[in-house]
């Protein structure tokens, strides 16, 4: 890392809080404002997946905040190391909007523009719905994300925590 | 091999969801659907009751592509029935906002959605491990585009910042001055995406399309202007409805719009080149000049070309627009609600978006109808597979579905404004 203002830890709640249990990512974002050193960076992104690159450029380590798709067990969390490998689309279904996050996450290893740790938290998703809450066993899911990303941020070393 | 049928149920690199049919019988294309599936959305029903300051927040969420499209029909359209005239000021800055989206959008679908079909790529992905440069300066644009549109806009994805009679909040000038640097470094970069681009190699195809798209007297359409067609069509857009129809087709959930009189017709970058091409400045003209452009091009896969000249247009028009930028002395006029109708047509991305209100006397929403480019280019894209799948019948199954991918993607579909779309089965008997 160079001495940029660009933060070396990248925290990303994606979603949309108005889609039921794809407000996860957020949800998780904004339980972490104020329990981070002031150095890690915390966003909330919806929409623009391809934003990322900017996002995430000269990080260390960006962990990601999203919902996976409805499977056997809402509120299941998943942690992915997707450094070396892809997001499969299994959890991360194709956008609509041709940009999506799988797709964003590989044309960034095609460019060479993943920061240098790629980690993301799934929590499946039971219920989208416009307008609707996060469903009771995804809400519960979100204290433990946030314990667990708490736990891997405060393990990291103080050099990369620390850098601003 | 007398019957032939290619299925594409996910139509890849289009905005939505869509699936093609093609049904071949004795060497020559029988049928041709193309299925936009993605549930049909209401926003019209779900317009009416709702107050007309309220047009603009629920139009934005139509789609995260083109957005500001949709908030100036409106704006434009809410504003004819009430007869406000806005001030110079905020019509100059509505046209900067419309270049943002002109230049994410083009940036999006030249280089990421389109190109990796010429040069022969499953997608932008695969691509960018050999055409790096090309990949990074589109990311680059989309990024100044977007930019821009959070200036203006407040977020770049369904923007809060537009409202009836101007801005909720305008720009000062040194607010706007350094977005300049970014467009100057954007105009170079569209530049060499239209240079790139023209080395591809373009299918033959010539269509006779009757275009459509909005003109003035003194500028490139985007706000405003009379709908014309290179048949003769030169009307007010109050009369859009007069000359134009809305058909439902059993296979799609998008509706069809066609000419009363002629049928099919394009909208798009093509159709505002062919029909605008002399409200260019010199320096346009000569760089279309200088990449082999036509004055009319009738080759859709030659689009990429007209729609990469636009772009470097919009980073021209929005460095203009912001070195004479003067903020207004108010940032919107006030309305007064009436019973009225008011009508607008404006230039999106992929051609002429119509919208048209109903309004009650204390402003309320009794009717709305909103028809999309992609609704209107729907007959012309089957058209085009038709007569692309009819010249490359001897292609294997994998080679003639990629072909006809190619041909609507052509024409930059945005499926989920049209749901009211792409998979493709080609059926040979």
């Amino acid at each position: 890392m160079s001495g940029t203002d660009r933060p070396s830890v990248l925290v990303v709640g994606i979603g949309n809080s108005d889609r039921g249990d794809d407000g996860v990512g957020p949800a998780v974002a904004r339980w972490l404002r104020g329990r981070l050193p002031a150095s890690v960076k915390i966003l909330e992104r919806s929409g623009n997946a391809l934003a990322l690159l900017n996002d995430w450029e000269g990080c260390s380590l960006a962990i990601l905040i999203d919902a996976s798709s409805p499977m056997t067990e809402p509120g299941r969390i998943r942690r992915l190391d997707l450094t070396q490998n892809p997001l499969s689309l299994a959890f991360s279904p194709a956008s609509s909007h041709a940009f999506g996050l799988a797709e964003t996450i590989e044309l960034a290893r095609s460019l060479g523009r993943l920061p240098l740790c790629l980690v993301a938290y799934l929590v499946e998703g039971e219920k989208f719905a416009a307008g609707a809450p996060l469903s009771p066993t995804v809400a519960k899911a979100v204290e433990a994300v946030v314990e667990r990303i708490l736990a891997e941020i405060f393990s990291l070393p103080q050099t990369w925590r620390d850098h601003a | 091999m007398a019957s032939r049928k290619i299925r594409v149920d996910y139509i890849a690199r289009v905005e939505g969801e869509s699936s093609l049919d093609l049904h071949v019988r004795n060497g020559a294309v029988e049928a041709v659907r193309l299925s936009i599936f993605e549930p049909p959305r209401f926003f019209e029903a779900l317009l009416r009751g709702r107050g007309y300051n309220e047009v603009l927040d629920i139009v934005a969420r139509i789609c995260g592509i083109c957005p500001i499209a949709y908030q100036m029909s409106g704006v434009h359209a809410i504003e004819n029935a009430l007869g406000i005239k806005v001030d110079l000021p905020i019509r100059a800055l509505r046209r900067l906002f419309y270049c943002g989206e002109w230049i994410q959008s083009h940036a999006l679908h030249i280089a990421m959605l389109h190109a990796p079909d010429f040069l022969g790529y499953p997608d932008a992905i695969t691509m960018a491990h050999d055409h790096s440069e090309a990949v990074e300066r589109a990311l680059a644009l989309k990024k100044t585009g977007n930019e821009l549109l959070r200036l203006l806009g407040g977020r770049e994805i369904h923007p809060i910042n537009a409202r009836i009679g101007g801005f909720y909040r305008v720009p000062s000038r040194n607010e706007l001055t350094p977005m300049a640097e970014a467009l100057k470094r954007a105009r170079d970069q569209a530049v060499d995406t239209l240079r790139w681009a023209a080395d591809f190699t373009f299918p033959e195809c010539a269509r006779d399309y009757e275009f459509v798209a909005l003109r003035r007297p003194d500028e490139y359409p985007m706000n405003e202007g009379r709908i014309v067609s290179s048949a003769g069509l030169d009307i007010a857009v109050a009369d859009y409805q007069a000359e134009f129809i809305e058909r439902q087709v059993p296979h799609s959930t998008a509706l069809h719009s066609v000419l009363r009189e002629r049928g099919a017709y394009l909208v798009g970058p093509m159709a505002r080149y062919a029909l605008n091409r002399d409200r260019l400045p010199a320096e346009i003209r000569a760089l279309a000049d200088e990449v082999g452009l036509e004055p009319v091009c009738r080759n859709p896969f030659r689009s990429i070309l007209v729609r990469a000249l636009e772009l470097v247009y919009a980073c021209d028009e929005a460095l203009r627009l912001i070195a004479v930028y003067e903020p207004p002395a108010r940032p919107f006029a006030a309305a007064e609600p009436k019973a009225a109708v008011g009508h607008a047509c404006t230039e999106a991305p992929r051609g002429i978006l119509y919208h048209r209100y109903r309004l009650d006397r204390d402003g309320t929403i009794l009717e709305a109808s909103l028809v999309p480019p992609t609704a209107q280019n729907q007959g012309v894209i089957e058209e085009d597979v038709r007569r692309v799948a009819n010249a490359a019948l001897d292609l294997e199954d994998e080679a003639l579905q990629a072909r006809c991918e190619q041909s609507i993607r052509n024409h930059d579909p945005c499926i989920s404004c049209a749901a009211h779309f792409l998979k493709l089965q080609v059926h040979r008997e």
